[in-house]
């Protein structure tokens, strides 16, 4: 069982029906389908943003009730689909999560720059200065500022042009290729998803339709549901 | 030498009346019964208030302050409280909060001799200080819903970074408690330039010198400005939390915040 990092059964009432999935560690997970699928509400259930009405969760075999919230968010990084920058610079934003925790030293700030590919000396800039690609970087580099050890991506690059989010995921890819992050991202983007995940797990109307490799999923789907969506 | 308004001229205000009333009805805005209605209304209360007030100066002053004092708070508590309902507790926070303002400038005014205590100094005096305190309550708590609401997303991506409710609201905070300040900083900068307050008028007109006039006003406006930065100040700093649960997550709606009233 150790290398089970999740064990998930979570309802959530109208929303979520039966979520019933384990997540071992290192899987990079592609969690997607139609818009009000409750893709978004699985996700925030990980760091207890919100917490089921029923059914438990545990990581690393701890119900996650039981783990102390503050830590268990900094070990579950989160990256929503708009960057939601704090006000200030970019060095100001990249060292929030760990200041928290009396963690931040200075000569981190390069290598998180080089994270995400961001050139050093945009460190001072305001983070209103930014394009949207350069600020969804930066929220990126914050959650990883926090060096946690799952990472959950809600379409980040949903809101992006087509090349940007190309870069984007280059960024990702790389980061998924040296830290061996287990990733669960949501997505619209099948050629992003067959990019960057191995198991797909496709949703509808908040149950779990198809769950298995995701090149698998997007060439043979079983279900109707997961037909008629790759056909749109 | 104070001067009189005898009651003849004050019947001639109704051709102050008039002005808005005829306008109402030129350009067809529909405010006729309600400019009627609240000149009528604002008249009897303020002879009514004049009547109490009489009453009250001619008091022992421990049951006339107190009791005034009180009545101003209870009012005022819950003309604050009309701008965040919805939000647990906060009519006690406002109310106390209302309290203790009033309680620490009556305290300083005592202490250092600036104000006697008669009901006729302390009554109109401590009316300034609360009525403002309420406004600026008020404007706390507006202002906060509203940071809260538009902040949603940034106050999640600090939640999700592991910030406690407390830390992830500063930036909050610091927003609201300047807009609270900002327009009494403002107001404190032109002073006695745009227009003369309404305090010292009334002094002027009472027959009191102007610079004695001022030394009142200035102790009136230095009172309210630091009044006011504690009132928003209590608001804020009591109240952000109920933005929250036990959790640290973010209440997403105004059911599922009244639904924890009884918490
Ligand atoms: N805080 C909430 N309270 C109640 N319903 C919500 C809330 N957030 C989302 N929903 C509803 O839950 C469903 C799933 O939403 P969401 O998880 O955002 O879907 P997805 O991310 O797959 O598009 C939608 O019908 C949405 O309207
Ligand atoms: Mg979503």
């Amino acid at each position: 069982m150790e290398n089970y990092l999740f064990d998930f059964h979570g309802v959530s009432k109208d929303i979520l029906n039966d979520l019933n999935f384990t997540i071992k560690k290192n899987e990079k997970i592609i969690l997607f389908g139609p818009s009000g699928a409750g893709k978004s509400s699985a996700l925030f259930l990980f760091n207890r943003l919100r917490d089921p009405d029923s059914g438990k969760i545990y990581y690393k075999g701890e119900p996650i009730q039981s783990c102390e919230i503050s830590q268990l968010r900094k070990n579950i990084g989160l990256v929503l689909q708009a960057p939601n920058l704090f006000p200030g610079t970019v060095l100001d934003n990249l060292k929030y999560g760990p200041s928290l925790f009396d963690e931040w030293e200075d000569s981190r700030a390069e290598e998180l720059m080089d994270l995400i590919q961001l050139p050093e000396n945009y460190l001072h800039r305001d983070v209103d200065q930014l394009s949207g690609g350069e600020q969804q970087r930066v929220s990126l580099g914050r959650t990883l500022a926090n060096k946690p050890e799952v990472l959950l991506l809600d379409e980040p690059t949903s809101a992006l042009d087509v090349r940007t989010s190309e870069e984007i995921e280059g960024v990702l890819e790389k980061l998924i290729e040296v830290h061996q992050l287990t990733m669960v991202m949501v997505t619209h983007n099948l050629r992003q998803a067959k990019r960057l995940g191995e198991r797909g797990i496709f949703m509808k109307e908040g149950k779990i339709v198809e769950d298995g490799n995701i090149s698998r999923l997007l060439m043979e789907p079983e279900s109707k549901a997961l037909q008629e969506f790759l056909q749109d | 030498m104070s001067p009189e308004v005898s009651n003849q001229s004050l019947l001639f205000l109704i051709v102050f009346v008039l002005v808005p009333l005829t306008l109402s009805y030129y350009y067809q805005l529909g405010m006729s019964k309600d400019i009627v209605w609240s000149s009528i209304r604002g008249t009897i209360q303020l002879f009514a208030i004049g009547y109490i007030l009489t009453y009250l100066f001619d008091l022992n002053a421990f049951i006339g302050i107190p009791l005034m004092v009180g009545i101003m708070i209870l009012v005022a508590s819950f003309h604050a409280w009309n701008k965040g309902k919805e939000l647990p507790n906060a009519f006690v926070v406002i109310f106390l909060g209302l309290l203790v303002v009033e309680g620490s400038v009556l305290a300083l005014w005592l202490v250092f001799d600036m104000v006697n205590f008669k009901p006729s100094e302390v009554i109109p005096m401590s009316g300034m200080v609360i009525g403002n305190s309420m406004v600026a309550m008020g404007l706390a708590l507006e202002r906060m819903k509203s940071e809260f609401t538009e902040n949603s997303g940034r106050l999640m991506a600090a939640l999700a970074l592991g910030a406690q409710p407390k830390q992830a609201s500063h930036l909050i905070i610091r927003k609201t408690l300047n807009a609270s300040l900002l327009p009494n900083v403002d107001s404190l900068k032109t002073i006695g330039l745009v227009q003369l307050p309404g305090m010292m008028t009334g002094l002027i007109l009472g027959g009191v010198a102007p610079v004695m006039a001022i030394k009142y006003q200035l102790v009136i406006s230095l009172s309210i400005f630091s009044s006011v930065s504690l009132s928003a100040m209590i608001v804020t700093l009591a109240m952000y939390r109920y933005f929250y649960n036990e959790n640290q997550q973010l209440i997403e709606s105004a059911e599922e915040m009244r639904s924890r009233t009884n918490d």
